[in-house]
């Protein structure tokens, strides 16, 4: 167990699908730990096994590292994903694997996450403001989304009308295919 | 010598400035690097700073962009920057969003630059927008700024409120929330 090099875009595992963690065994925990490790040794809130070159769907998120904002403590969450969500927020962004760039992100302002945990039980996760930003930010490295996909035009974005979206897919059931990426459909 | 150069092109627009304005870049060996590229309402605005190569230069590029501007209408200049010139100005405090609007008036975009250009305060984006579709001519400014640690958010504010009132406009001043995840 030991922190990891955060890889850098251009680096390839940053655009890759990632797969589904199959059973949260030694194999599995033992990426998380690394995840954890990393964290832990950077200066972030949140971190998806992508980013240490792992392609398999493990998360770690704790909001609460940052001093201005809090969190619900750190999880670590295996194939996580977001089930549902409410409202919108803007929040400029970036990430540890795209150093000195910051861009507004218009993000869902509450999401409710579904996953597996580390005895590889269902959990479910809600999450608002700072923290459900984390979590969107996160679960979109495992599906080789960048917050750069996500840029909004602060311009147009704010002088243009667009139609809410709902999403009905809220329950946790294993039978619920992965969510498209996008809160709203296409970034 | 610099490698930089800053370049404005402005025309009516159509379909085809930034290919032809990248395409005389491209074939002078510049390289196109930071740009700000914007419509307002018929009118295309182009801001860039091009690296060029270090055989080409600024005058000979000059007089290709001039071509370019003879040919197609477009307003172009083309400045030389010094290696200081192109580098990233340090931020020196805490990004803020003001946010004023309200029916449209003179003075307003003045009385609100002019508060924070007293108090050394730097605007680093601007857009407005005159919003017509409600009848009264509404006036949208929407302004980041880079707030010194020399200015407090509250004497700002109540900066803000004096001159909001006296123009007759609604406002809001918040501090960007900026985090690498």
């Amino acid at each position: 167990m030991a922190a990891r090099e955060i890889l850098l875009y251009p680096h390839p595992a940053l655009k890759a699908i990632c797969a589904p963690v199959v059973s949260v065994d030694g194999a599995a925990r033992a990426v998380a730990a690394d995840l954890v490790d990393t964290l832990e040794a950077s200066p972030g809130v949140g971190l998806a096994a992508p980013q240490i070159g792992e392609l398999v769907r493990v998360i770690v998120v704790d909001a609460g590292r940052n001093p201005r904002h809090t969190g619900q403590g750190r999880l670590v969450l295996f194939n996580p994903r977001i089930v549902a969500h409410e409202g919108e927020q803007f929040f400029r962004e970036g990430c540890l694997s795209l150093p000195d760039y910051t861009a507004n992100i218009r993000r869902a302002r509450w999401v409710r996450v579904c996953a597996l945990d580390l005895a590889g039980e269902p959990v479910q996760i809600e999450a608002e403001g700072f923290e459900a930003v984390v979590f969107q930010h996160e679960i979109d490295h495992l599906d080789g989304v960048l917050f750069l996909d996500r840029v909004v035009n602060r311009k147009t974005d704010l002088f243009r009308r667009r139609p809410r979206n709902t999403d009905d897919n809220s329950s946790c059931s294993p039978d619920t295919p992965p969510r498209p990426p996008g809160i709203d459909g296409a970034p | 010598m610099s490698e930089f150069v800053l370049l404005t092109a402005v025309g009516r627009d159509r379909p085809g400035i930034v290919a032809a304005v990248s395409e005389v870049l491209c074939r002078a060996g510049c390289n196109l690097e930071d740009a700000s590229m914007t419509l307002l309402r018929g009118e295309f605005a182009v801001l860039l700073i091009a690296k060029r190569p270090p055989e080409l230069t600024t005058d000979a590029l000059a007089s290709q962009l001039q071509a370019l501007a003879d040919r197609t209408g477009l307003q172009i200049t083309v400045k030389e920057l010094s290696p200081q010139e192109s580098e990233p100005l340090p931020r020196v405090g805490r990004p803020y969003a003001i946010h004023v609007y309200g029916k449209d008036r003179t003075g307003i975009v003045h009385q609100i630059s002019s508060l924070l250009a007293a108090r050394g305060v730097n605007i680093t984006d601007v857009n407005t927008r005159v919003l017509t579709g409600s009848g009264t001519p509404v006036y949208v400014m929407l302004l980041e700024i880079d707030l010194p640690p020399t200015v407090e958010e509250s004497e700002l504010r109540t900066a803000l409120e004096a001159a909001a009132r006296s123009l007759g406009v609604d406002f809001s001043l918040q501090a960007v929330d900026e985090e690498a995840l």
